[in-house]
């Protein structure tokens, strides 16, 4: 028994050595202070102040958040309000029609959605760059959020709206005291998992890029290209640390939200005994 | 009729081809306690959410108070809903769902803490407020959703089967509670259940509904006394219903004998069904009985011993007695007049009220 669960452990230990060990390969090489990859001589900040006084590489990295937040946010808007439209539906068919022409968005590959979107703006004419990239963005995060949501959705007790109705709501007051933060965990979940997509997808991206605007995959993936600079293991480095910390803060922030209720009631339970 | 408050004329519903109400006709007045006592499915919450406003009727008239109400949103009408499942907001502790109806008017604050607590203290949650829904008891919520629906001090009262999820011993303590609750505000309840025993309990006028229909009007016990017909008789309460006939006014004949009655005003030799509730029977010996039958099986019940035996004819016979008997043996049943029940086929609750209006002039 004691041996089996000390194979289990090794086995979990095997499987995270192979996700982290090129990540930690990679941010170690960023303190190298030789040019390369191979052989480490020395520790040196260097790369990391190249990078910071690389202002292309600093307007890239400010360029793509703002592609994230907002894209996210827009998709966020419009999945719920899409989700909402679905839930609606009454017919199971249309239903499960329109939850599977979602789903297909979902999982057709990058490339074939990106090579879409680039053939689509240049019929239209739209010029290629920062609304280009948005609108892709925010058209392939909307799926995500739509699937976060209607679970929420379809968990929700439907005399709820009847409830508030009677105790005097408006349709409006009805979608934003009860059902929005009924539905608010998975509206959180959406808009996270759209930021995270958003901010590391490359295909469709590198698709619809055009001159002059770059995001940073799209960018690293083209100085890759050129030769290696420890510059971009630095950057990697950083966008590691960077989303450690939203998971970690993801985490702490559920925490504190499920936790409340219990302190609470240890409290209450505390001043109950004195 | 002056205090009437809401009124239902000729009202249908249908979904599709399935016919949920047919004809549903009532009045309620200011200030009673209303059931609508029927099985799952006989159109009871039907009745409830279209006086909500939740669906609409096919057709006919809903009014309150003279006017019609047929196309007023649910969110303007002057009637609260206590739901079958409470229906309370997860994401609101106890305080801001009960003040949830005053804060959409825009009540001010002071004035909904005043009245939130009032409420709370109307079902014992006193000190309650700032409690989690989660945290609560189904008893507990179920106070709470009740709360939540008087503190908007509405006309009426709408409660669906609000009971159904709670244990016996709470449940009946919960019957005891809102009638007394009802009392105290004043305001109508319109009850729906399918507990015969919660209906008779708690009443002041008792809707007894099947398939859609409203079958028979009436205080608790006359629906106990005089039900109109099988299924009401069948369902309220416990009886031994048998075939008959009406041989004369005042005098039925069943199982080959001929037995005195309080009925009248049908047509001689009609047929009839005859109900006798098991509590009116009493047991003695075979020559003094009116009926002498078989004892089958017998069971304690603590106040009672519930009965079952049959006949030569072999009709069931449930009594409920004070004393026990021996299983096998031949007991003779005794009755009064007054306690055989005659019902006609196909009587429908007008013409009931007005046979009955005949002869009752005539004893007087």
């Amino acid at each position: 028994m004691k041996k089996r669960f000390s194979w289990q452990n090794l086995y979990l230990i095997f499987v995270f050595a192979l996700l982290y060990v090129p990540i930690f390969y990679l941010i170690f090489y960023s303190f190298n202070r030789g040019g390369t990859m191979t052989h480490f001589t020395g520790f040196t900040w260097q790369h990391y102040t190249e990078l910071f006084s690389d202002s292309r590489m600093i307007e890239i990295v400010v360029d793509t958040l703002l592609i994230a937040l907002l894209s996210s946010l827009l998709a966020t808007i419009i999945g719920t309000l899409g989700a909402l439209q679905i839930y609606s539906v009454k017919r199971p068919v249309v239903k499960n029609a329109i939850l599977s022409l979602n789903n297909i968005l979902m999982v057709s590959p990058d490339v074939i959605i990106g090579a879409s979107f680039l053939i689509f703006f240049t019929f239209l004419g739209f010029k290629l760059g920062f609304g280009s990239v948005l609108l892709s963005h925010i058209a392939f995060s909307i799926p995500i959020v739509v699937l976060m949501v209607l679970p929420k959705l379809n968990e929700m007790n439907l005399s709820l709206i009847d409830a508030a109705t009677d105790l005097g709501a408006t349709n409006f007051q009805v979608f934003s005291r009860v059902i929005l933060p009924y539905i608010a965990p998975g509206v959180f979940a959406g808009y996270f998992m759209a930021f995270t997509y958003s901010l590391d997808d490359f295909a469709v991206t590198f698709f619809v890029t055009g001159n002059g605007f770059e995001t940073l995959s799209v960018e690293i993936y083209a100085r890759a290209r050129q030769g290696i600079s420890l510059e971009i293991n630095a950057l990697s480095a950083l966008m590691f640390v960077f989303s450690l910390l939203l998971v970690v803060g993801y985490y702490f922030l559920n925490q504190y939200n499920s936790s409340k209720r219990t302190r609470k009631r240890q409290r209450l339970e505390a001043t109950q005994i004195k | 009729m002056a205090n009437t408050i809401i009124s239902f004329e000729a009202v249908d519903k249908r979904y599709g081809d399935t016919i949920a109400l047919n004809d549903i006709n009532f009045e309620l007045e200011q200030g009673k306690f209303y059931t609508l006592l029927g099985p799952s499915g006989c159109g009871k919450t039907t009745i409830l959410r279209i006086l909500a406003g939740f669906t609409s009727a096919t057709s006919g008239e809903i009014k309150f108070k003279g006017q019609k109400i047929n196309n007023l949103p649910a969110n303007k009408r002057k009637v609260n809903t206590v739901f079958q499942d409470y229906a309370l907001f997860p994401h609101l502790n106890v305080f801001d769902n009960v003040a949830f109806g005053l804060s959409l008017r825009k009540v001010p604050k002071a004035e909904i803490r005043q009245r939130v607590l009032e409420a709370l203290r109307l079902v014992q949650l006193t000190g309650y407020d700032d409690r989690e829904i989660a945290e609560l008891s189904g008893g507990q919520q179920q106070r709470v959703a009740i709360a939540r629906a008087i503190v908007n001090e509405p006309e009426v009262l709408l409660l669906d089967e609000p009971l159904s999820a709670l244990d016996a011993k709470l449940r009946t303590a919960m019957q005891v509670e809102l009638r007394q609750l009802q009392r105290r505000l004043g305001i109508t309840f319109l009850f729906v259940t399918h507990d015969q025993g919660e209906a008779l309990a708690m009443s002041d006028e008792i809707f007894v509904m099947n398939n859609g229909k409203i079958l028979q009007q009436g205080n608790p016990v006359d629906i106990y006394d005089e039900p109109i017909n099988h299924f009401v008789a069948d369902f309220i309460g416990e009886s031994n219903i048998v075939k008959g006939k009406m041989v004369k006014d005042y005098l039925v004949s069943f199982v080959g004998k001929e037995f005195e009655c309080a009925d009248a005003g049908m047509r001689p030799d009609e047929p009839v069904e005859i109900v006798l509730r098991p509590e009116d029977l009493v047991l003695t010996d075979v020559t003094k009985g009116k009926l002498t039958v078989t004892v089958d099986t017998q069971v304690f019940r603590g106040n009672i011993y519930e009965i079952m035996s049959h006949d030569s004819a072999n009709n069931q016979w449930l009594i409920h007695a004070v004393h026990k008997a021996t299983i096998g043996q031949k007991v003779g049943i005794s009755f009064g007049p007054e306690d055989v029940h005659v019902m006609r086929f196909g009587e429908s609750e007008e013409e009931f009220d007005a046979r009955l209006e005949t002869y009752e002039g005539e004893e007087e």
